[in-house]
């Protein structure tokens, strides 16, 4: 079994397409992260301004100054620190960016001329207690993700696609009149198509962690999502979580979502007749479901919302609710992948066995 | 060992291409003729078990085919007519996952692999990616794969399709070597392959097997029905197209030697013949080509 494996991994990993794609995956997590660093801005609201590595590094000493549980001193601290000091000429002082820490401060606290809006943090956020600080690089990286996540579930089905339906052009007849041509020969398949799922998400994951480690270092794992910029669409995640949680679960979502096309791609690629039609079907089945006309909020979200492509997505499925032992719905996509991969292995191996030559 | 079909019928659609076929075959090479369309394909399909009959089964010592599963697998040698290979692959890396799928330990499929490749002369070719070879090396490679197992069941579809001569004649003594004691099956519309090496020759056409016996005996039955004959050249052209003609030869510009198949003497000046196995292919082949 060990050398079947060893044979069907080299037939995937020595196709021309499969390293265009791994290496096209990694230059695009670089080229995103690259540029997002480098079109970073902030102003401190007195004298220092920058892009890049400067404007992180001004972010994190404001991050520094107000570190610590948010509360309705900081908030002012923060307006009187961030207060316009120019006329706004009828623009909404939400929109106005100055620095990561501002810009939070005012899509919640100011008014339109950027004056405190009168509300407290309790009034805002309820009970709930909002850690602070430097958690505009890991937002940013999670944002990144959601595109390098999405490329990577298309790459894993360019990779996976024709792992039978290849065989189908021609060489299913010496597979399957070999003695283990049915059985060991597709199970080493199956095996190899989801080792490929793991390391390949794995590599992409440990890749842009290590990028977003080296451009804005350790600091705001522990801080609240919820007191981000108006930017992140990862702010609108309605619980008290932190950026570590919210990359854990993001990229455990990764993992749940690759290994979901994997299942019903293993599954498409054995009764299609060929690659082609392996490869269309499976990026049809992954991706229709972001033409379907369902909002986070109908009910039937919390079906349709564990379908791959959410998975990948993961602010969406992340948002529907957090339980009461604490942990978000999306948890619901590991039983959701189980169920993909175990069927995408189940029939996969069957039909290919069934296979009849043409 | 005996490989039996009982009524094996395999349809397409409205199209029968195998049609209520009951045959024994015991250790021996066979050769099966038939023009393209016979169903000689779809037979040996359905032999290596890659195609389900409509109706019928295949038994192997009398047991269904289809229930021994591995136990018929490890037993059974195939080259498909047309097939693909794993084009970055080399000739003997190719050999190596071939022998892997066939259960091979990895000692016996390296020894297995360079005997056969110095069979099928691609020994120093071993280490070259298959996309750089030729149809012919292609086709060795192909043959050398299916023998891999020592198989007690080869089944070999037009195996000497873009093979030289030369080729073809090394390929003739390698499966006269290899045959004793085993089922050797090989199809061909290319009848000097068979008629060298086969024991018994089973010709088959529209599904059905027509005649199946040794080719001496069946060539004895052509005795009578081939016939020379010297004519005008300027007229060749015209008797073929009246006469089934095995051969047209020129021997000047102005007369022409033919040969021609029919029970009766074509002409005054016709001499009987000694048959060959191609004549009596196109004997019974004739009209399927005229179609």
């Amino acid at each position: 079994m060990r050398e079947l494996i060893h044979f069907e991994l080299r037939k995937i990993l020595s196709k021309r397409l499969t390293q265009i794609v791994f290496i096209g995956i990694l230059l695009f997590s670089a080229f995103l992260s690259f540029s997002t660093y480098q079109n970073k801005y902030a102003f401190d609201g007195k004298s220092a301004e920058g892009t890049g590595k400067t404007a992180v590094e001004i972010d994190k000493k404001i991050a520094a100054k107000y570190e610590g549980i948010l509360t309705d001193e900081k908030i002012r601290q923060m307006m009187d620190d961030f207060a316009p000091k120019y006329d706004l000429r009828g623009i909404n002082a939400a929109y106005i960016y100055q620095n990561a820490m501002q810009s939070a401060a005012f899509a919640r606290f100011a008014d339109m001329d950027g004056h405190w809006n009168g509300l407290s943090v309790s009034d805002v956020f309820g009970d709930e207690e909002i850690k602070v600080g430097y958690v505009d690089g890991w937002l940013s990286t999670s944002k990144n993700l959601v595109r390098v996540f999405m490329a990577l579930a298309l790459a894993v089905i360019i990779m996976i696609a024709p792992v039978f339906s290849s065989e189908y052009e021609g060489v299913d007849r010496i597979i399957l009149t070999s003695k283990y041509g049915r059985t060991k020969c597709a199970t080493a398949k199956v095996i190899v198509s989801i080792l490929i799922a793991i390391f390949s998400t794995a590599l992409v994951t440990a890749f842009n962690c290590i990028l977003a480690l080296d451009f804005y270092g350790k600091e705001g794992l522990d801080c609240s999502i919820l007191f981000a910029s108006s930017d992140y669409v990862e702010g609108f995640i309605p619980f008290n979580i932190t950026c570590g949680t919210l990359l854990t679960y993001q990229i455990l979502l990764a993992f749940t979502g690759t290994l979901s096309v994997t299942g019903i791609v293993l599954f498409l690629s054995a009764i299609s007749k060929n690659q082609i039609v392996a490869f269309v079907a499976s990026m049809a089945f992954f991706l229709f479901p972001s033409m379907l006309p369902i909002t986070e909020v109908d009910p039937i979200f919390r079906i349709i919302g564990l379908l791959p492509l959410y998975h990948v997505q993961a602010v969406s499925l992340m948002s529907v609710e957090q339980m009461e032992n604490g942990l978000l719905y999306a948890v619901w996509a590991i039983p959701a992948a189980i169920l993909f991969l175990g069927f995408g292995v189940f029939t996969s191996r069957r039909v290919f066995a069934k296979h009849q030559v043409s | 060992m005996e490989l039996r079909t009982i009524g094996l019928t395999k349809k397409f659609g409205s199209k029968t291409a195998v049609n209520a076929l009951d045959i024994t075959l015991s250790n021996g090479v066979y050769g099966l003729l038939g023009a393209n369309g016979a169903g000689k394909t779809t037979l040996m399909r359905l032999l290596c078990n890659i195609q389900n009959p409509t109706s019928g089964k295949i038994l192997l010592n009398d047991e269904n085919i289809a229930e021994l599963g591995e136990k018929y697998r490890d037993l059974l040698g195939y080259l498909p007519q047309h097939f693909r290979y794993y084009p970055d692959f080399s000739a003997l890396d190719f050999l190596l996952y071939v022998s892997t799928l066939k259960g091979l330990s990895e000692r016996t499929a390296r020894k297995r692999s360079k005997e056969l490749l110095e069979a099928v002369g691609l020994w120093t070719d071993r280490t070259h990616k298959i996309r750089t070879f030729s149809g012919g090396m292609k086709q060795r490679l192909g043959i050398a794969q299916a023998m891999l197992n020592n198989p007690r069941i080869l089944i070999l579809d037009e195996p000497t399709a873009g093979l030289d001569p030369k080729e073809r004649v090394r390929f003739r003594n390698l499966i006269s070597a290899f045959s004793k004691g085993r089922i050797v099956i090989l199809s061909t519309h290319i009848v000097s392959d068979v008629e060298f090496i086969a024991e018994d020759i089973m010709m088959m056409k529209s599904g059905e097997i027509v005649r199946f016996g040794a080719p001496k005996d069946m060539i004895s039955e052509m005795d009578g029905r081939v016939w020379e004959c010297m004519v005008p050249a300027a007229l060749a052209e015209k008797y073929a197209a009246v006469y089934s003609i095995s051969n047209l030869r020129n021997i000047n510009s102005d007369q022409a030697i033919l040969r021609i198949i029919g029970d009766r003497p074509p002409m005054k000046n016709a001499v009987k013949v000694r048959p060959t196995l191609e004549d009596l292919y196109l004997y019974y082949f004739k009209e399927v080509y005229e179609e």
